[in-house]
């Protein structure tokens, strides 16, 4: 962790998530939820299929981050991310709680 | 670099007067950790010419908190210590003047608010995310408490 670190907001990747709950079970102001399913993979090979997570929705609830950034430092497949992008204001409450779709664009702009 | 000091309770007064005494002169913050059983009271001091911070710690058993007030020692210490006094229920003795500073009223629990055993409701009013569901709640062994919310605390929630 370095200060130089933009913390303007935390894009997800979801590509790279792999539901393992570790960036949720240690954040330390709850602000993050998973939704998620298990699915069974079959491969060419296998004896049996292989059970793997299904993200289905990844929210953080930047009302309640306090930007500590534990989450992307725990993430064992660099699927969270600084970016700098600070400009982000909602007109609701709800609205700063950004799911799967709004957290991989931030790293986009 | 910060020096770190632990000394006893009854040399607490005198460790910060020699720390004042070498150049720690401006007194930055007095706080306290609850250490379970220990609170441990902390004062941070910087020496104004070389930025050098000097942390003095002594340690209170928590059912005798009473630790002697630095005011005379130190100008500066008063407002810290009323506000670690109602935040962690010590009584600092001697202290000038020892209201209240933040707190309008004393907790309706009577337990100070940064003591450990003070229940944060909304941890205990809010499910955790990280509640294992399904598949992962059957792999673990037993129920598990997020990090930071103690047994205690949970007695008191209503059966969902």
């Amino acid at each position: 962790m370095t200060s130089r670190e933009p913390r303007g907001v935390i894009q997800l990747i979801p590509d790279a998530c792999t539901v393992c709950m570790i960036c949720v079970q240690e954040c330390p102001s709850w602000c993050i939820a998973i939704d998620s399913h298990h699915e069974e993979v079959s491969e060419e090979g296998a004896r049996r299929p292989r059970t793997v997570s299904v993200l289905d929705r990844f929210t953080i609830d930047f009302g309640l981050c306090m930007y500590c950034g534990i989450c992307v430092d725990v993430c064992p497949f660099d699927a969270l991310e600084w970016q700098p992008q600070h400009d982000y204001p909602a007109a609701t409450r709800s609205g700063l709680e950004h799911d799967t779709d709004r957290l991989a664009s931030h790293g986009s702009s | 670099m910060t020096e770190v000091r632990e000394v006893p309770l009854t040399e607490w007064l005198r460790a910060l007067d020699q720390a004042r005494a070498a150049g720690f002169a401006m007194l930055d913050l007095i706080t306290a950790v609850d250490r379970i059983g220990v609170v441990e009271v902390v004062a941070v001091l910087t020496n104004p010419d070389t930025a050098q911070r000097c942390r003095l710690t002594t340690r209170v058993p928590a059912d005798q908190l009473a630790v002697p007030s630095a005011s005379s020692v130190l100008d500066g210490a008063s407002w810290h210590e009323r506000e670690t006094a109602e935040m962690f229920g010590i009584i600092f003795t001697g202290h000038p003047d020892p209201r209240p500073l933040i707190l309008r009223e004393a907790p309706a629990s009577g337990v100070p608010p940064l003591r450990k055993a003070s229940a944060l409701t909304e941890r205990v009013a809010r499910e955790w995310p990280g509640t294992p569901s399904g598949d992962d709640l059957r792999r673990a062994r037993r129920p598990q408490l997020p990090p930071g919310v103690r047994d205690e605390w949970m007695s008191e929630r209503e059966p969902a």
